[in-house]
């Protein structure tokens, strides 16, 4: 059998929680060999209390749950302890034992009541040390050590006891940037190259999308079926979840996944402004779109080219905006419905965004909102934006006449729509 | 860094039996020590000497073998509690242990009246099951939903401790024949050392300490806190059982020949702690042997500080212990 097809952590049906009252209800999960599976969620959702149940910190009240293919309740701590490694929230150690005799003390299953430690154990605990980058702090007392130095520590601690299963929970959430990768890259590489199996908590999604093969989402009292980070972490499972709207996209770089909150439910103001048709493209228009979302404002867009900075920020808001291909002109149906949306509104926004001959019948429906009596804001100045050889100009120019207010920026502009205020940092 | 701990342990065993010595030779009646070994000597031989072999081998050696078992055992029960409730200022005292014990072995003495043959074997039995049953007590009290709070353990010990001093008192004022033994007794003392009561404390001194002596392993992974503990393979209830038993064990064993001995249990395990670390391999048997030599010394002073008037020992251990212990948290403080 192939070592990636053994399961080592089995969920079947299982709720866990305590004094009898379930906080998780019907876990299916399974962590294979060399998988690192993470699970994501809100506060207080029960990930770690998920975590909790392998270890009987927490209360099995039903289904069944099994390491490496042995049901938990007939294991004895010792005997679990050879199988499960954990690393906690929260490391203390307020007491003056080496950080070698800390680490030391992950043996503790492997090694019997009456006799000392081999030569195999002082080898793990070495190499332990030295997996976590620790092994020069291996003779200073515990309790003279950084919380990052101590979370890299029981992370050596639980290799210590060479387990098959590894529960992380939350294990870089103290740590900086750098031991934050170190750590995880070293979890990576256990898993590559030790087949470890790996349930960790994560508190940050792109994290969790860049070092978990799978992810679950526990939120509601449940547990979400863990897949791929791309299928899992999505702009609606954002807003469902975490009640945040957030960006997703893929990280240039590291090509994991990406996620930009860009504003929180709870944060939208509940009077309502009115409605705006913001005039943008480019990424022109997203400072504004997502204050005057903030601001109570009902707001829609005019036509924006997919995959636009705008258009993907339209997107996470939820939104009402005119979509066009990418780098696509706006046809007829596009300029129709932009003129709807103008002719609904009751001020209209355009954005500082060159116009040339694909994108000029959004001025178009703007001058027309002006003649009708529509306030228009133009943010900018229209010098050196016209590349349509004066169209854009010449419908400027009438919507100024129309009195739209024209030449402002930031601020000024939200002061400017009808009973705008100054807004604060949002 | 800490000395090497073998170093420390080494002394403590080469001063303990020093100790003892000047512990016999000192006294109302000094006697020499070319003398003591001598007596030692005749009395291991059974040949009979004269009144000094007396004073030597019936009335000084017993004392001082019952002061080292007691102070061993105090001084055990609190590096126990120590660990187990991860508290410095656990010990059996505190925690109200001390007078679950004596409330037993006063409700035995009250129930004997009369039958001293009886009372010998009742009283450490009753003070083990009221030093189990205290507790029990308290760690129920302190713990809420299968969480044991240190503060709240600390108080629900107070608090019990005080509730149980109260019917000590009532039994006693109820019991006005027995009132002598229960007073003599209270004072927490050794003046009523004997062979015999060695032999009735020793081997609950031994049963008591056998069990944590092999499982200082274990005491340190408690030092991570239960739930760690459990992580890295240890049965942390049943350990915790294990360990609570005995520590009651050696509580009864102290209580039941010499009363209310404080300060012991407390400030010997804190001493070696700071000397030494938190490693329970070498912390638990230089604890005993602290133990030991300082009641041995406290003892000793006791006897001879005012002699021929003796000083209950309890009042030695706190006014002697109280300073040193506040000396040593304000040196804590200052490094």
């Amino acid at each position: 059998m192939n070592a990636a097809d053994t399961v080592l952590l089995a969920y079947s049906g299982v709720d866990v929680g305590y004094y009898g009252e379930p906080i998780v209800r019907g876990a299916d999960l399974r962590v294979h060999a060399g998988e690192v599976v993470g699970l994501v969620g809100p506060n207080g959702a029960g990930k770690s209390t998920l975590l909790r149940a392998v270890t009987g910190d927490a209360e099995l009240l039903r289904g069944s749950l099994s390491i490496a293919g042995t049901d938990v309740r007939t294991l004895a701590p010792i005997e679990r302890a050879r199988l499960v490694g954990v690393v906690p929230q929260l490391v203390t150690a307020a007491f003056a034992l080496s950080a070698r005799e800390f680490v030391a003390m992950g043996r503790h299953a492997h090694v019997a009541r009456f006799s000392a430690a081999s030569e195999h154990d002082r080898a793990v605990v070495d190499e332990a040390l030295e997996l976590t980058d620790t092994a020069r702090l291996a003779e200073k007392p515990t309790d003279e050590l950084s919380g990052g130095d101590l979370q890299r520590l029981a992370l050596a601690q639980a290799l210590a006891q060479e387990p098959r299963v590894l529960l992380l929970d939350e294990p870089v959430s103290h740590l900086d940037l750098n031991h934050r990768l170190q750590i995880l890259d070293l979890v990576r590489r256990l898993a590559n190259e030790r087949s470890v199996g790996v349930l960790a908590v994560f508190h940050d999604l792109e994290l969790a999308a860049r070092y978990a093969d799978r992810i679950s989402i526990v939120a509601g009292g449940g547990v979400g079926p863990a897949d791929t980070p791309e299928l899992v972490i999505t702009a609606e499972s954002l807003r469902d979840v975490f009640g945040v709207r957030a960006v997703v996209g893929t990280d240039a770089v590291t090509g994991a996944v990406s996620v930009t909150a860009v504003l929180r439910e709870g944060a939208v103001a509940s009077q309502h402004r009115g409605r705006v048709l913001v005039i943008g493209g480019s990424g022109a228009a997203a400072p504004l779109l997502r204050r005057l979302v903030l601001g109570g404002w009902q707001v829609s867009a005019g036509a924006l080219n997919a995959g636009d900075a705008d258009q993907v920020l339209a997107d996470a808001l939820g939104i009402d905006y005119v979509l066009i291909p990418p780098f696509a002109p706006m046809d007829d149906a596009a300029a129709v419905r932009v003129a709807e949306l103008a002719a609904g509104a009751d001020v209209v926004v355009v954005c500082e965004v060159p116009f040339g001959h694909g994108n000029v019948a959004n001025l178009v429906a703007a001058a027309s909102a002006a003649a009708t009596g529509t306030p228009v804001v133009l943010v900018g100045d229209i010098a050196g934006r016209d590349f349509t050889g004066g169209t854009a100009l010449d419908l400027w120019e009438q919507t100024v006449q129309a009195g739209a207010v024209s030449g402002i920026h930031g601020d000024a502009v939200e002061e400017a729509l009808p009973g705008g205020t100054r807004p604060g940092r949002v | 860094m800490h000395p090497r701990p073998a170093l420390v342990v080494a002394a403590l065993a080469i001063a303990l039996p020093l100790a003892m010595v000047a512990g016999i030779a000192l006294g109302a009646v000094p006697v020499a020590a070319s003398d003591v070994a001598a007596a030692l000597g005749r009395a291991v031989r059974g040949v009979s000497g004269g009144l000094a072999d007396t004073l030597v081998v019936q009335v000084r050696m017993p004392r001082v073998v019952l002061a080292a078992l007691v102070g061993a055992s105090l001084a055990g029960a609190g590096t126990l509690y120590q660990a187990l409730f991860r508290n410095p200022l656990a010990d059996p005292y505190i925690l109200g242990v001390s007078s679950g014990a004596g409330l037993g072995a006063m409700a035995a003495i009250v129930a004997t009246a009369g039958a001293t043959a009886a009372r010998f074997t009742a009283v450490p039995l009753a003070a083990f099951a009221g030093a189990t049953l205290t507790m029990l007590l308290v760690v129920r009290l302190a713990s809420h939903r299968g969480r044991l709070d240190a503060t709240s353990l600390l108080l629900a010990g107070v608090a019990v401790s005080y509730t149980l001093a109260a019917v000590t008192s009532f039994l006693m004022v109820v019991a006005r024949q027995q009132m002598a033994a229960i007073v003599y007794w209270m004072m927490g003392g050794l003046s009523a050392a004997s062979w015999p009561y060695v032999a009735l404390v020793a081997p609950m001194f031994v049963a008591g300490i056998a069990a944590p002596l092999f499982s200082t392993r274990e005491l340190n992974l408690m030092l991570l806190g239960d739930e760690r503990a459990g992580h890295l393979g240890l049965s942390v209830e049943r350990f915790k059982l294990v360990m609570l038993a005995a520590a009651s064990l050696l509580t009864a064993a102290a209580v039941s020949v010499a009363g209310l001995i404080g300060f012991v249990g407390l400030m010997v395990p804190h001493m070696v702690r700071i000397v030494l670390g938190p490693d329970h391999r070498w912390l638990l048997p230089a604890s005993l042997l602290g133990g030991a030599i300082a009641l041995v010394l406290a003892d000793l002073a006791a006897r001879i500080v005012i002699a021929p008037i003796e000083i209950p020992v309890g009042i030695v251990t706190a006014v002697l212990g109280g300073p040193f212990f506040i000396w040593l948290l304000v040196r804590g403080r200052a490094r």
